[in-house]
């Protein structure tokens, strides 16, 4: 889209969309939210991105293999945090666990915190393959 | 020995972590040595589950940190252990198998999806045998769905976008109500744990006799759609006719009968021997596995395509199983397991043997088939003793469960169906033979072929022969098997 005002307008709004992106899953074990809502609040920013600077712009920055590596990285991460604490809960060995620390720190809650990121990564960048897929056929 | 606990879980963690490994390689090869490694991994682990079981009797797995009716658990029984063997061999030898045709059949940019997709299906359904919590095996459903509408779809053909469509419907239909089925259950008893609604239907089944019956209804024809109960198997031939090979043997030979295993779970383990036998839900399953003993036969002769004769062979086949179901007793149900075995070994080495034959040739119909038996000798031969079994003949997996299900249906005494069973096999024979014999011989057909022209190498048909060696050898050790199974069963 050619619209001067738009993209002068979405400078200054994208940031703002992502900061409360990565607020909502920070804070996911503390308050409502989590790593799928604030992951599609993130999904929605690279897509307001995409539809504002087009295509081949929003290539260079996000392109598809960068994202993907993110995607499946995020997704590893996740499979073997929650696949330890599964086994060792499991059958009753008692090795080092994340500490839960203090109630209402950021820093606290166990696997939580790192799952809420995890999820977070692979909820936006799936909501940015979608769209671009219906948008435009292709990512 | 504790250690050996883990390994069920152990084999699902790694078959789904080491699947989203390989969107990241480069190359392909690499992809297919993973797939393949892990693939031969879980086998090892679920040997080992097996040694374990035989020694030690079956168990209670808690996983995570929380106990039973609030956690998930798995329950790892003989049957299981049988299951998950069955599994992991069946697919680490189709993967074999794969690794030398995929590409053709699947685009080169694609073949990491596929395997990832493989490695997801195995996984998911290895987690439905184990697992003892209803909802869980719930969610395994979804992504099973999924998983294999995406091995479908991957060919990118026309006809492969339509048949996973149909698929895609049809199967969402099964889940939901599998899913209403489970909401009954969990509404009753406040339970998803399967070992605890089992204890509360028997203190209330008296009072909420309709509900039962509706959930065991709804939960009968969901899975009747996922494992093509006969007149549900409307999508089965479609997409199982259009699949790459690989990907049809997998479906076939596994995708349909994860699911069969659960209904029998929650059959005979949620609601129990004594309260099901008095529901006519197993009458309902009973007739429609005998319909489609008959009926899938009957349609498979009238196909002109040679998978789809295959296809439709796994609608009658699947008959078989649900059967045994039907018929309420010990017997059937060791019988409906043991075909589970059989006819996944078989059904698999058919549909990867017609898959060399279209490869090789190019030529999908069977009139266009003739004669291939001088071309790819070993290929055929191989086909032949397949379809033996699936005829009946003594020794092979096929006639065994044949017999035994005579014998289950006379315990039940439902005479009348052991002519069903016999009038079924007729029929098999009716449309395996004709690829046969046309495939060997005649003037005809032999004229202008060269003695092994086609013929894949040793090496390609190694998986092949590999999988009817196994298939013998379940015929032969079938009453060990069976043994097995009946320690599995009470």
């Amino acid at each position: 889209m050619h619209n001067t005002i738009l993209k002068e307008i979405s400078k200054i709004i994208i940031p703002f969309i992502q900061i409360f992106g990565l607020y909502v899953i920070f804070h996911g074990h503390l308050s409502p939210g989590g790593g799928f809502a604030g992951g599609t609040i993130l999904g929605t920013s690279l897509i307001l991105y995409r539809m504002v600077y087009e295509r081949e712009r929003t290539r260079e920055k996000l392109s598809y293999k960068k994202l993907m590596t993110c995607m499946c990285g995020a997704l590893i991460i996740y499979g073997i945090l929650k696949g330890y604490s599964f086994i060792t809960g499991g059958s009753h060995i008692d090795l080092p666990q994340l500490p839960l620390g203090k109630p209402g720190n950021i820093l606290s809650g166990g696997y939580l915190l790192p799952l809420n990121m995890a999820v977070g990564i692979i909820v936006s960048v799936t909501v940015y393959f979608f769209f671009s897929l219906f948008y435009e056929g292709e990512i | 020995m504790t250690y050996a606990k883990n390994f069920p879980l152990l084999m699902i963690l790694i078959l789904f972590i080491s699947a989203f490994i390989m969107p990241l390689m480069k190359k392909n090869i690499f992809v297919k040595g993973l797939s393949l490694f892990t693939m031969g991994i879980s086998m090892i682990l679920s040997i080992y589950t097996w040694i374990f079981i035989t020694k030690n009797g079956a168990y209670f797995y808690r996983v995570g940190h929380w106990d039973a009716p609030w956690g998930i658990e798995f329950k790892i029984g003989m049957i299981e252990a049988i299951m998950a063997m069955l599994f992991t061999m069946v697919a680490t030898l189709i993967l074999w198998y794969s690794v030398y045709s995929v590409e053709k059949e699947v685009k080169d940019n694609k073949v990491s999806f596929y395997y990832l997709l493989v490695n997801i299906l195995l996984g998911s359904l290895l987690g439905m045998v184990f697992s003892n919590d209803l909802f869980n095996c719930f969610v395994f459903i979804e992504v099973t769905t999924l998983a294999s509408c995406g091995i479908i779809v991957v060919k990118d053909k026309k006809e492969n976008i339509a048949a996973t469509l149909k698929y895609l419907i049809l199967s969402s239909l099964g889940s939901g109500l599998v899913l209403m089925g489970i909401a009954f259950l969990y509404d009753i008893t406040g339970n998803l744990n399967m070992t605890y609604i089992h204890k509360e239907i028997m203190n209330v089944h008296a009072v909420y006799k309709n509900t039962l019956h509706i959930a065991a209804g709804l939960c009968t024809v969901g899975i009747g759609i996922k494992s093509a109960m006969f007149p549900l198997h409307v999508w089965l031939p479609d997409a199982h006719s259009s699949a790459p090979a690989s990907s049809s043997a997998i479906l076939s030979a596994l995708v349909l009968k994860a699911p069969i295993l659960l209904l029998i779970k929650i059959l005979y383990g949620v609601f129990g021997f004594e309260i099901i036998r008095e529901f006519a839900i197993l009458n309902l399953i009973l007739i429609l596995g005998t319909m489609g003993m008959i009926m899938g036969s009957v349609l498979a002769i009238k196909q002109k395509e040679i998978k789809r004769v295959i296809a439709y062979s796994s609608v009658a086949q699947v008959g078989y199983i649900f059967f045994g179901i039907g018929l309420g007793n010990k017997l059937g149900l060791t019988m409906a397991i043991f075909h589970i075995i059989g006819h996944a070994v078989t059904k698999s080495a058919l549909f990867l043997a017609a898959g060399a034959m279209i490869e090789k040739s190019g030529k999908k119909k069977l009139s266009e088939l003739k004669g291939i038996g001088k071309e790819m000798p070993y290929t055929l031969g191989l086909f032949t003793i397949g379809a033996l079994s699936m005829v009946g003949i003594p020794i092979l997996p096929g006639f065994i469960s044949k017999w035994y299900l005579s014998l289950a249906s006379i315990d039940a005494g439902e005479f009348m169906l052991i002519g069903a069973i016999l009038m079924s096999s007729l029929l098999n024979a009716l449309y395996y033979f004709p690829i046969i014999v046309n495939g060997y011989f005649g003037e005809e057909n032999l004229a202008g072929k060269i003695y092994k022209s086609n013929e894949k190498s040793i090496k390609e048909l190694l998986p092949l022969m590999m999988l009817i060696i196994g298939m013998i050898a379940i015929g032969a050790g079938s009453n060990k098997i069976m043994d097995m199974i009946r320690i599995g069963l009470i």
